[in-house]
């Protein structure tokens, strides 16, 4: 079934994403921020306003793989918007490649159950399934009020997860399909730390 | 409840996308106004393009609680699944009958007089008809007479072409001859017209949104990509009209297949304005590549545009690669800094085939996209490669079709650029000459 479903997929997969497109993907390489990977040396200035806040010290290190580009956008859209799951598997080889042999526990951040149902599927869940990498949800989505505010009052509102009560490991890397400002990381880290994570480190596919 | 019967009729509509109140649709449902039905047919088909289960994806569905198929085919219309249903109108009231009046000054060739009653005689006995007419012949005045029989029988019609470009172009024309018929045009990013549309443009893959709609179905450029190549478009052409209903296709170039399945035939080989079609000549080119990626325009090539340039004729140099142009756009530019380039994915394309139009640039460096579909007085016209495989001989005969076409200017230059003669260039020239003895004879 499975390897029928994959042979299937790839043909399929030709003509949604061409290697024409796959070459526009544009990778993040070199110089990045410590904490979230973005084009900056060092740290960049959105994880500098976090590390002046409450949220401070809660993230050791984090990466991220593509710049968000047009043809990222396009993927982005088509995958997640138009709902189109058999796309979690484009980037399956180079999620992989990040993630196996980290010894964290990979912690995908959740969606909201409500908008689950709507969606269909998680999107990042998924992803990290065509990735064939174990993953474990210790978080739990609040109802969604974000895209209803400004950028400032998102990074400093009231908590977006809780903690599902399960039993957190030392070490958790979060992983997340897009990282925009940081607010979803922070609010997850502060969260797992509370109820026990010592390191917790951040992956994400694009870097908004 | 009417704007709703209105837009549903005919229509096969995701139930979570329509653009009325979601109350208003669930009630219509409870009335029995509105069926549903399930995205994915028990046939394991996607109700709205057909496409059958080979190539539907499963997955494990949070909506469903299980695994669910989802349509791949049709996704940028909003996704179909095992999940969402379609709705249409269940039952359409009967329209009156309205006087519909027919507004157009120009008059017919005798051709083109024929081939139109041929047409209507081929509906009146619900036959399908095929007007193989040439570049420049007048196809779209043949369905005036045609169209207007249907519309005052209260027939519902429905005028596809596979591209947008045609939609736009034939939708004006239509609307200003037929100025009291609701007419909807429906392409990628249209946006809703109200009222219950008579005729409907569309391009094929608009008509996945229809369901047992029309009373006759026009397919324009009938041989033209994406439809020609796609059987899902063609079943959404059978789709979208009633099972009895006749189609008419028109074509310049069809396919074998299409001439023998389509049972009514009228043929026009005359060009509206009485003269012959400019007949391509072939000029050799030999290794052009090799001199243009060495940056420098072939000799001849130049000449050619050189002398396109100081006589001011707008000229179109047909390529076979989009690569190909970007690459010599430059090169080009050199010669005249306005020269432009257009392709499928360019944004600006109307508005550069405007400018050349309007004498504001020389010329344009194209693919195959503007092989069909445009006209512009006086323009001269070349091919780059034509020994390519893209370039078939029906691909090659759109292109020759571009000369020649205004009543004032029924010649124009067409040469095929090549590195070796083929077959379809052949063809391609000897059925143009034969297109201009039938008009003789
Ligand atoms: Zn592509
Ligand atoms: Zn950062
Ligand atoms: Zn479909
Ligand atoms: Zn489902």
């Amino acid at each position: 079934m499975q390897a029928s479903w994959r042979s299937l997929f790839m043909n399929d997969l030709n003509e949604a994403v061409c290697t024409k497109c796959k070459a526009e993907f544009e990778s993040i390489t070199g110089n990045a921020c410590l904490y979230c990977g973005a084009l900056e040396d060092g740290v960049c200035r959105d994880c500098l306003y976090w590390e002046q806040t409450e949220y401070a010290g809660l993230i050791t290190k984090g990466q991220c793989l593509y710049r968000y580009n047009a043809a990222m956008q396009t993927y982005f859209h088509q995958y997640k918007f138009l709902q189109d799951v058999i796309l979690s598997e484009v980037f399956a080889k180079e999620v992989q490649h990040a993630l196996a042999k980290v010894e964290a526990v990979i912690v995908p951040i959740p969606m909201n159950p409500k908008k689950l149902k709507e969606r269909t599927f998680a999107q990042v869940d998924a992803m990290l399934e065509s990735a064939r990498l174990p993953y474990k949800h210790l978080l739990t989505k609040n109802e969604d009020v974000q895209g209803k505010k400004t950028k400032t009052e998102r990074m400093a509102s009231t908590p977006l997860f809780q903690w599902n009560g399960e039993a957190v490991p030392k070490k958790v890397i979060l992983v997340d399909d897009l990282y925009t400002t940081g607010t979803t990381m922070r609010h997850a880290a502060k969260v797992l730390k509370a109820a026990g994570a010592e390191e917790i480190e951040l992956f994400c596919l694009i870097r908004g | 409840m009417k704007e709703i019967e209105d837009f549903l009729t005919g229509r096969i509509w995701l139930k979570e996308f329509t653009p009325f109140p979601k109350n208003e649709i669930d009630e219509a449902i409870a009335q029995g106004l509105i069926a549903c039905i399930p995205g994915i047919s028990e046939k394991q088909e996607c109700s709205r393009c057909l496409e059958k289960s080979a190539h539907l994806i499963s997955f494990y569905c949070e909506k469903c609680e299980g695994d669910c198929l989802y349509c791949r085919h049709c996704l940028k219309m909003g996704r179909i699944s095992s999940c969402t249903e379609l709705i249409t109108w269940a039952a359409p009231s009967p329209r009156p009958l309205k006087t519909r009046s027919f507004q157009w000054s120009g008059r017919l060739t005798p051709s083109q007089n024929l081939a139109s009653q041929q047409v209507i005689e081929s509906i009146q006995n619900n036959r399908s008809h095929l007007i193989y007419a040439v570049c420049g012949a007048g196809k779209t005045e043949v369905l005036f007479a045609p169209i207007y029989e249907a519309l005052k029988k209260g027939d519902r019609i429905c005028i596809a072409a596979p591209r947008t470009d045609v939609v736009l172009e034939l939708s004006p024309r239509i609307r200003a001859v037929f100025p009291e018929a609701v007419v909807h045009t429906l392409y990628g990013g249209s946006r809703d017209e109200p009222g219950f549309a008579e005729i409907v443009i569309a391009t094929t893959h608009q008509l996945y949104r229809f369901q047992n709609a029309f009373d006759l179905m026009v397919v324009d450029e009938a041989d033209a990509f994406p439809y020609s190549m796609d059987p899902a478009l063609k079943r959404a052409v059978m789709k979208a009209k009633k099972p009895e209903a006749p189609v008419v296709y028109v074509s310049a170039t069809p396919s074998a297949r299409l001439l023998k399945e389509t049972p009514g035939r009228s043929e026009i080989f005359r060009r509206y304005h009485g003269q012959p079609l400019p007949v391509p000549r072939f000029d050799s080119l030999w290794n052009y590549n090799k001199q243009l990626k060495k940056k420098t325009i072939p000799k001849k090539l130049e000449t050619w545009v050189r002398l396109r340039i100081s006589r001011q004729e707008p000229f179109l140099l047909f390529f076979p690669t989009i690569d190909l142009i970007d690459q010599n756009i430059p090169l080009f530019k050199e010669l005249d800094v306005g020269i432009e380039a257009v392709h499928s994915k360019d944004p600006n394309r109307k508005e550069k085939v405007m400018a050349l139009r309007q004498g504001k640039i020389p010329g344009l460096l194209t693919s195959t996209i503007l092989e069909r579909g445009i006209t512009i007085p006086k323009v001269q016209v070349a091919v780059i490669g034509a020994e390519e495989e893209i370039f078939d001989a029906a691909a090659l005969i759109q292109i020759s079709g571009r000369t020649g076409r205004a009543a004032d200017f029924p010649t124009g230059d067409i040469v095929f650029f090549h590195n070796g003669i083929t077959r379809e260039m052949d063809r391609a020239k000897k059925t143009i000459i034969a297109y201009n003895r039938k008009t003789i004879s």
